[in-house]
């Protein structure tokens, strides 16, 4: 059973330092009157417009994959430390759940206010990871190249991980119709630069990846230069579409969604969220 | 994916009907689930049409298919950020053997053809 959280309507850690981005978006508001203030930073009120459900039977296995997802938000992982992670998570959120996102081409840090003055993560890191929440679908291997000489490649996989988790969690519990996760206070430590000893660049891929390269599909391969996330991110994958092993039967079900009714709703979401892969 | 699914299941389906997002795909419930997944694409605080598409589809096929097809959506807003966000591309054999289906599916212009 998922059980909301008793501390839901707090003021959650983790969006202390983007407040001014409330402020940002309402000025964006005032210039398109279909677009709503960035209501992020209002957590309690936000998706209170209709009725949560106070217990919904969900899934052992999808509930664990999740929250445990959710808690490496505030914990050092192999490149980011747990304060900057919780601050990158805070703004994945915020810009995937925007009503109105900035554009594309316009990178957070050059928005005067709109990023606050004491970040613990570089400002290149929050302007690669709003972009890669809020607009995905535009990225160009030329920007990654930017990305890579201003954070290095391996640290960028992992704000690629950050805003995945972030996207599978909010993207479920709106979904389901559950309430939204806060994210914990951060915990300290170090980030334990794990270096896999066999990083290789990629034809499928523009991030390195382990070797040999090129022999799985490029979503399989994409972070294997970061194991935990790759971890991660297969029990996610596991619990929330198929099991790796199962991948490969057509008729395979939960007893739910039938494959083809599972593909239907993976290509629907994959459709409008423009992924050519 | 869609298309070997159903082909290995036997099962006829209307990619076009997907594509546009209504009409009939050809399965179990398909109208529910296409307009579930079309509200679940979006993530802001616009909950009016999720919250519709939610109980229609509950209503029709239970709360357990419902909590799954949200699984399936959450997974896709997780993939699709890491297929893009990695540069990540096809074999030029499986961009071949996918082309009735990216002309179907209308995904051929999308600027993230890589």
């Amino acid at each position: 059973m998922d059980v909301p959280d008793s501390d839901f309507g707090s003021d959650g850690w983790g969006f202390e330092s983007l407040r001014t981005h409330s402020k940002s978006c309402r000025a964006n508001a005032g210039a398109d009157p279909g677009c709503e203030p960035n209501a992020r930073f209002h957590a309690s009120d936000r998706w209170d417009r209709f009725r949560y459900r106070a217990f919904m039977d969900v899934r052992a296995d999808l509930l664990d994959a999740q929250r445990s997802a959710w808690d490496a938000l505030t914990r050092p992982g192999t490149w980011w430390t747990g304060p900057q992670q919780a601050e990158l998570a805070a703004t994945a959120l915020a810009a995937m759940t925007s009503a109105c996102p900035l554009p594309p081409w316009t990178a957070p840090s050059t928005v005067a206010g709109f990023l606050a003055d004491d970040l613990v993560a570089p400002a290149a890191a929050h302007d690669a990871i709003y972009r890669v929440a809020a607009h995905a679908a535009t990225l160009t291997e030329t920007w990654y190249e930017g990305m890579r000489e201003a954070l290095t490649d391996l640290a960028y996989v992992e704000l690629v991980a950050i805003a995945c988790n972030v996207a599978a969690v909010v993207a479920f519990r709106r979904a389901a119709g559950l309430e939204p996760w806060e994210l914990s206070p951060p915990f300290d430590g170090e980030p334990t630069r794990t270096v896999p000893p066999d990083l290789v660049d990629a034809e499928m891929n523009w991030v390195r990846v382990t070797a040999p390269a090129d022999e799985k599909a490029a979503v399989v391969q994409a972070f294997t230069s970061v194991p935990a996330e790759l971890d991660r991110l297969w029990t996610l994958a596991a619990a929330q579409y198929i099991p790796n092993l199962e991948m490969v039967d057509p008729l395979w079900t939960r007893g739910t969604l039938s494959r083809p009714q599972t593909e239907l709703v993976a290509a629907r979401i994959s459709q409008l969220r423009e992924c050519f892969y | 994916m869609l298309s070997w699914s159903s082909q290995q299941s036997e099962t006829e389906i209307d990619l076009a009907a997907l594509a546009r997002g209504s009409g009939d795909v050809g399965l179990p419930h398909a109208k529910e689930l296409l307009r579930y997944a079309t509200t679940a694409a979006r993530l802001d605080d616009d909950l009016t049409q999720m919250n519709e598409a939610r109980q229609a589809l509950s209503a029709a096929a239970g709360e357990a298919m419902m909590i799954d097809a949200a699984a399936v959506a959450a997974n896709f807003h997780m993939m699709t950020r890491l297929a893009d966000g990695t540069g990540a591309r096809f074999t030029p054999a499986r961009l071949e053997a996918s082309a009735s289906t990216i002309a179907i599916m209308g995904t051929a212009d999308m600027v993230s053809k890589r």
